[in-house]
């Protein structure tokens, strides 16, 4: 036990000696999630107040077939303008998002009172289109509507007729759930933190130590290899917590300066705690597995070149999801990256964890990093272990 | 005291099985140094990682002191102070840090560990780099690094792989004060070596091995008597019967 405390310590104060290696994993590195994240609900205010609330210019073929319609757009906080000669095109080339080509044939359908043809001209792949083109449906939407209800209200038919349902909405949303769905890649960011934080360390310590030829001077000390490879394991875990630490502060920092931005969250001190303990699990089955992948390989080289496809790992729950959202069942919580997705979600989201989950997710969680453990302990034990050349 | 007896090792490779140790024998005492000379690859550096614990031998055993080398390897880790072949330093501490850092290790406390390191700093001659971060070291000053490590719990038997390989002349010498120190303080000193002159100005008894066998071994004048030479160079090429490995 001593000599775990040893190498812990020790492995420590090495680390934190290479000063430029830290500055960049733990600050560098753990900052620039929440950083994005940011700019990002930034942006997305930005877009959406802007092109929700400043004037629309609309391109428009045929606005003489229409001049109430026309008038009654202008009332509405829409430019119109003439359509440019070659519509497909300036749609092609994006210089408008949408355009509205009223047909000939309007003004002879209105007075018919017959649907009056209008046309809008957009490319539905092109998010930036999204706004305008639902501003210009909604505000034809609601002249539609009204013209209709006028219509039948004239031939002394009750408006209400036309409803044969009414909807109403109850959103049960909470202000936090919400917020929940910006958060959507928060779990990925800190699992992702958590599970390969400590990745530069615990290489380091094994592969590295191998190579420097400093691990079989450290063999030939009476302090066993499992005291030895479990000291090297916790240094990297405390390691990893500082980082998450330091993440989750920013990212509660940053949440405070988004509330003006129309989304609202808040990361409480327990929230924050309970994070971590949620990421315990997934932090030591990082640092077993990378220790097992660097006590079997030759190189660090060639333990890094395990990096890129970890790093999908976390990953992957969130694809699926996003492919196949399927409701919480309690065999998620037995499912390492999964399971620690629903739990980051549903602590975000404000939602209650049953004491089932907990019991069910640690269990999962821990045991899984024993399992790795233990074989990472056994390759230690290796004779190839030791020695480099 | 170390007891070697019959010791057999392997190794798979791309090419096959190498059998690097085939059957080394010997008894090094307390108060002498024995000398391991042999060519290299001739498996001294293998032989003396099954001495501390390090490889398990296919056959043979190993007494340290009485203890096995298997079944009590902690034991027998105990009793030893290693420099093995590879002596990587931690380039981050300092000098003073890695020692205290083995120090630990072996459950010593701080203040025994302080005692300890004045006494090896000033038998190594290394006072004035003790607190220097080992970046940067040169060759001598990583090796009397890793030495007193290594001696840092005041071992009553010392194996060292190639000592004074890459060492300059002045820092050999000093080196081999430092040994016949430790043989005056009586322990057990074990010490490998390619260089013959070396190995004849130190050994109380040299241990010739070549191709993985104990070839001779006795002291300077038994070999000289056992092989008719006069010179210990002629014993040396007779006993493993080529020339290769003399070059001092």
């Amino acid at each position: 036990m001593s000599a775990l405390i040893t190498v812990f310590k020790k492995e420590l104060r090495d680390m934190f000696r290479d000063r430029r290696t830290v500055m960049i994993s733990l600050v560098v590195g753990t900052l620039l999630g929440p950083v994005l994240m940011f700019g990002m609900i930034k942006l997305m205010a930005n877009r959406v107040s802007t092109q929700m609330e400043k004037p629309l210019s609309l391109p428009v073929a045929g606005a003489e077939n229409a001049p109430n319609l026309i008038a009654w757009l202008k009332g509405q906080n829409i430019i119109i303008k003439p359509a440019p000669k070659d519509i497909d095109a300036a749609i092609a080339d994006q210089s408008e998002d949408v355009v509205m080509r009223i047909s000939p044939e309007y003004g002879k359908q209105w007075r018919k009172s017959l649907p009056a043809e209008i046309e809008l001209i957009h490319d539905s792949t092109r998010q930036d289109a999204d706004i305008p083109v639902e501003r210009v449906e909604n505000l034809l939407e609601n002249y539609s509507k009204t013209v209709g209800t006028l219509r039948l209200l004239a031939r002394g038919v009750s408006p209400t007729a036309m409803q044969s349902l009414q909807i109403a909405h109850r959103d049960l949303a909470t202000p936090q759930s919400r917020a929940g769905q910006v958060l959507s890649f928060l779990p990925y960011l800190l699992i992702l933190t958590a599970f390969l934080g400590g990745a530069y360390l615990i290489i380091d310590v094994t592969a590295g130590e191998r190579e420097r030829q400093s691990l079989e001077p450290l063999l030939a000390t009476p302090a066993s290899r499992t005291a030895i490879m479990s000291g090297k394991i916790l240094a990297a875990c405390a390691f990893g917590m500082m980082s998450l630490i330091i993440s989750l502060m920013a990212f509660k920092i940053c949440f405070l300066f988004s509330t003006g931005l129309g989304v609202k969250v808040e990361l409480l001190m327990s929230t924050i705690l309970l994070l971590l303990i949620v990421l315990i699990p997934i932090l030591l089955v990082g640092a077993c597995l990378l220790t097992l992948i660097a006590a079997s390989v030759k190189s660090v080289k060639e333990a890094q070149s395990y990096m890129s496809v970890l790093m999908m790992l976390p990953l992957l729950p969130t694809i699926i999801l996003m492919v196949n959202p399927v409701k919480n069942q309690i065999w998620m919580f037995a499912v390492p990256f999964l399971s620690q997705n629903q739990m980051i979600l549903k602590l975000v989201r404000g939602e209650n964890i049953s004491n089932m989950e907990w019991g069910v997710y640690l269990s999962a969680g821990l045991g899984l990093a024993a399992i790795l453990w233990t074989i990472a302990a056994r390759l230690y034990h290796r004779e190839k272990l030791a020695i480099s050349a | 005291m170390i007891e070697v007896q019959d010791l057999h090792k392997s190794f798979k490779t791309k090419t096959g099985m190498v059998h690097a140790v085939q059957g080394v024998s010997f008894t090094a005492h307390d108060g002498e140094i024995t000398g391991l000379l042999g060519p290299n690859g001739a498996g001294k550096t293998t032989t003396l990682r099954m001495l501390y614990t390090l490889m398990n031998p296919d056959k043979g055993n190993v007494k340290v002191d009485g203890f096995d080398s298997i079944k009590e390897a902690e034991n027998v880790r105990r009793r030893l102070g290693v420099l093995p072949d590879a002596r990587g330093v931690y380039k981050r501490l300092t000098a003073r840090e890695n020692i205290e850092y083995f120090g630990e290790l072996h459950g010593m406390t701080p203040r025994e560990i302080a005692d300890r390191t004045h006494a090896l700093s000033d038998a190594l001659g290394m006072d004035d780099v003790l607190d220097r971060q080992s970046e940067g070291f040169s060759q001598g000053q990583r090796t009397k690094t890793a030495i007193a490590r290594a001696l840092i719990h005041d071992p009553k038997n010392v194996i060292l792989d190639e000592p004074t390989n890459g060492l300059d002349v002045m820092t050999t010498r000093g080196l081999r004060e430092f040994l016949k120190q430790l043989k005056a303080e009586g322990r057990c000193v074990i010490f490998s070596s390619h260089i013959m002159q070396e190995v004849a100005a130190l050994c109380d008894r040299i241990v010739i091995i070549s191709k993985g066998r104990v070839m001779a071994q006795g002291t300077a004048d038994e070999l000289r008597e056992q092989f008719g030479e006069q010179n210990l160079e002629d014993a040396f090429v007779k006993a493993i019967g080529t020339e290769e490995g003399l070059h001092a």
